[in-house]
């Protein structure tokens, strides 16, 4: 909980200077893709901000996000993170349990009144009265509204709390919601993914914390700094692609000599994540690497796209079937149609009769 | 609604209806056509009518000298789209993996830089036969709506297809579902329009050829 | 002076020099915009930093980076939040900065333009701080220095 000392001074009192700041700031600014100046401007915000109190919440989700990003991977740099934030509740770190974990939350909500983030991971299922999920009596509906009341922003961390994810796929039973379309009036951070990437939970929390806003969002509410390249447009494989050189199976030649993957089904052209760049393990790798497609877990519809194996390019529910009953009936309908058309010929035959001079003189 | 939910949709129902619309459509017309058929000719046949059909079918599609020489620069253009037309959608990596979704074959690609300057060569080359078109008296006085609905229809398959594999106006995945859209109303127009020539084209010169052949006429 | 003639004066052998361009273009590009970022440094006092790990960077190229910048006189080790790595290039104002994470891993790596890197600098917040210490510690006897190993029992 925050004392009104600054950053700076808590971890100064620990013997840590200002160039802490400063190499946490040129790391986050590498990430960020930040220009230098933004860079010691962030060192300065960091060491003068008041550590930052943040309640974390869980619903509908798999605790993959937490594993995630308490996995930022070391004990020194990576995790100064977790030296400027005070998380005052998360229900599965934290050592309180029962009544004393609800009281902790709403005495941080209370004494940080307006300050406070809200970080959710995991959807909030609304349908039946929204008792799907229950923490402490109360539905996570509920539990979301008091929290992000007093809060100056929400960040939604992981595919499910930003999209929805794994519960909104269809048929979506408990009609789970994501965050951004229960909370109108606080500014959403979506950092979706799943799970989200540390460094751009870190990265983003970070960022508001030393300037005090909002980074600058996509159009799904994603910080741009670390979804606004797809992954398409920073992999590696990328030359394969635009030369035409696909693998057609997962251990065929063209999968060996690391061709691209886009027929076997990756997500890559349509999934904006850093994956590409900052990867996965401290760096080690990410998934086209290892060889396989991109899933695409950080796009909304994660789940409903058409299964991981089909291209971006084709329909992604099966059509074979539909192509030939369409088929079958049309040439059925044209069979029926061409033999009334020849009805109508031979009546129209039958009817004609030959007019002769005289018929018309006749009428006339 | 954002790009990716239009995606989805592009993806799933609307590509759904239009392929149910664009089978059954067009095996529609092509049936009824044949069920029809031709009114019998008691003649007696100078010679084979089939060969004379089947070879008009190809011969008909290299322009007459005489046509040629007027308007070469037209001709040309309507050449480069159609065959365009041919590998894109035939050819292309992305469209194959369509038709294996359709039909459960695939088969290998060419080039992606050989089908983008295609892609290229088959707008500039339909812009020219629209200028034609709206320049020429002739042509202008029996164009009609449906003439240039077409067009349009085609004309923005063949656009939003290379905005979309170059990433540019738009993000790739609202390009892509844009993209998909213009070829489900491309597909739906088909069985209703002139586009219909596709399949029609080489019925009426068969028919044409064999006629012609029966009478011992070279075609 | 532009560096590159620079280097070519001060004896180092242009045939290698152009064999490695050849090897590396982007070393060569960087070394442009370095000669480019000096040049303003000493105009406007304007320092730069270009980071290395954004770039498309092979082990070639940064070995072939490193061969064209050279050693200088100062090499700086820092034990801030894991280890740093600050050397001074052969070229005054150039120096080549490692920032490492857990396990020695590369955090940030940069080519920092300027008089002398700012992470070198103790901050004066640090410096008021430590003034305040040390004459607290002047009152009471003994004095106490703080040891470097009190920062590692911060964790959460």
């Amino acid at each position: 909980m925050s004392d009104g000392r600054t950053l700076g001074q808590l971890l100064a009192q620990r013997g840590v200077s200002r160039r802490a700041f400063l190499k946490y700031s040129s790391y986050l600014a590498s990430l960020m893709a930040l220009p230098p100046a933004a860079s010691r401007a962030m060192a300065e915000g960091l060491a003068k901000a008041p550590r930052q109190s943040v309640i974390w919440l869980s619903f509908q989700e798999c605790t993959g996000c937490t594993e995630s990003i308490t996995r930022a991977h070391s004990p020194t740099l990576e995790d100064l993170i977790f030296d400027f934030i005070s998380l005052d509740y998360h229900h599965t770190l934290q050592a309180a349990s029962g009544e004393a974990a609800e009281a902790a939350r709403h005495e941080a909500m209370a004494a940080n009144k307006g300050k406070y983030i809200v970080v959710v991971d995991g959807s909030v299922p609304v349908g039946a009265g929204a008792i799907y999920s229950t923490i402490a009596g109360i539905t996570n509906q509920q539990m979301l509204e008091e929290t992000v009341k007093d809060a100056f922003a929400v960040v939604a961390v992981g595919t499910c709390a930003a999209f929805g994810g794994i519960p909104h796929a269809r048929p979506n039973p408990t009609n789970a919601m994501p965050i951004r379309r229960l909370v109108k009036d606080k500014p959403v951070i979506n950092i979706s993914g799943c799970p989200p990437i540390p460094e751009a939970m870190a990265g983003t929390l970070a960022h508001v914390l030393a300037f005090g806003n909002v980074p600058e969002l996509d159009s799904h509410g994603r910080p741009l700094a670390f979804f606004g390249d797809s992954i398409h447009d920073r992999c590696y494989r990328r030359p394969f692609y635009d030369k035409g050189q696909f693998a057609e199976s997962f251990d065929d030649d063209g999968a060996r000599k690391g061709w691209c993957l886009y027929k076997l089904g990756c997500k890559g052209p349509v999934t904006y994540n850093a994956c590409a760049t900052l990867k996965w393990n401290g760096g080690v790798s990410f998934p086209i690497q290892s060889g396989h497609g991109c899933l695409g877990c950080s796009e909304p519809h994660f789940w409903d796209m058409g299964g991981f194996y089909k291209p971006v390019s084709a329909p992604s529910d099966e059509v074979g079937p539909l192509a030939a009953i369409a088929v079958a009936g049309g040439a059925a309908a044209g069979v029926a149609a061409g033999l009334v058309h020849r009805a109508a010929k031979v009546k129209a035959k039958a009817a004609h009769t030959t007019v002769t001079v005289d018929d018309l003189e006749k009428t006339s | 609604m954002t790009a990716v939910d239009l995606l989805a949709l592009a993806r799933g129902p609307l590509f759904q209806i239009a392929l149910v619309i664009f089978a059954a459509g067009v095996t529609l017309r092509i049936v009824e056509i044949l069920v029809i058929g031709r009114r019998p000719d008691y003649a007696e046949a100078r010679q084979g009518a089939v060969l004379s059909g089947v070879s008009t079918m190809f011969t008909r599609s290299i322009p007459r000298e005489g046509m040629f020489r007027r308007n070469p620069f037209v001709i040309v253009s309507g050449y480069i789209f159609h065959i365009g037309l041919f590998v894109v959608i035939f050819l292309s990596a992305p469209h194959i993996e369509v038709w294996r979704a359709i039909t459960g074959f695939a088969w290998p690609s060419l080039p992606t830089p050989l089908v983008d300057f295609l892609t290229v060569a088959s707008i500039a080359a339909m812009l020219v036969v629209l200028v034609n078109r709206m320049r020429d008296p002739v042509l202008r006085f029996l164009s009609t709506f449906q003439d240039y609905l077409v067009w349009a229809a085609t004309f923005l398959a063949f656009l939003t297809g290379y905005l979309a594999v170059h990433h540019m106006l738009l993000r790739y995945e609202a390009m892509l579902a844009v993209h998909i859209i213009s070829v489900e109303v491309l597909l739906v127009l088909f069985p209703f329009t002139k586009l219909m020539h596709t399949f029609t084209l080489f019925m009426a010169r068969y028919y044409t050829g064999a006629t012609f052949g029966r009478k011992g006429v070279e075609s | 002076m532009d560096p590159l003639e620079h280097a070519a004066l001060s004896g180092t052998d242009e045939a290698a020099m152009a064999a490695k361009a050849e090897d590396s273009p982007l070393a060569m590009a960087l070394l442009r915009e370095i000669s480019a970022a000096l040049a303003d440094y000493l105009e406007t006092g304007e320092t730069a930093v270009i980071d290395l790990k954004s770039l498309p960077m092979l082990d070639a190229d940064r070995d072939a980076l490193a061969d064209l910048l050279g050693e200088g006189e100062v090499t700086a080790t820092l034990n801030v939040a894991g280890e740093s790595e600050v050397r001074e290039t052969g070229y005054a104002g150039v120096w080549w900065v490692r920032h490492f994470g857990a396990d020695r891993k590369l955090a940030a790596e940069q080519i920092e333009i300027t008089a002398v890197p700012e992470i070198l600098l103790a901050h004066r917040d640090d410096i008021a701080a430590a003034a305040d210490r040390l004459a607290a510690s002047l009152k009471t006897d003994p004095p106490e220095p703080m040891t470097t190993l009190d920062r590692d029992t911060h964790h959460v």
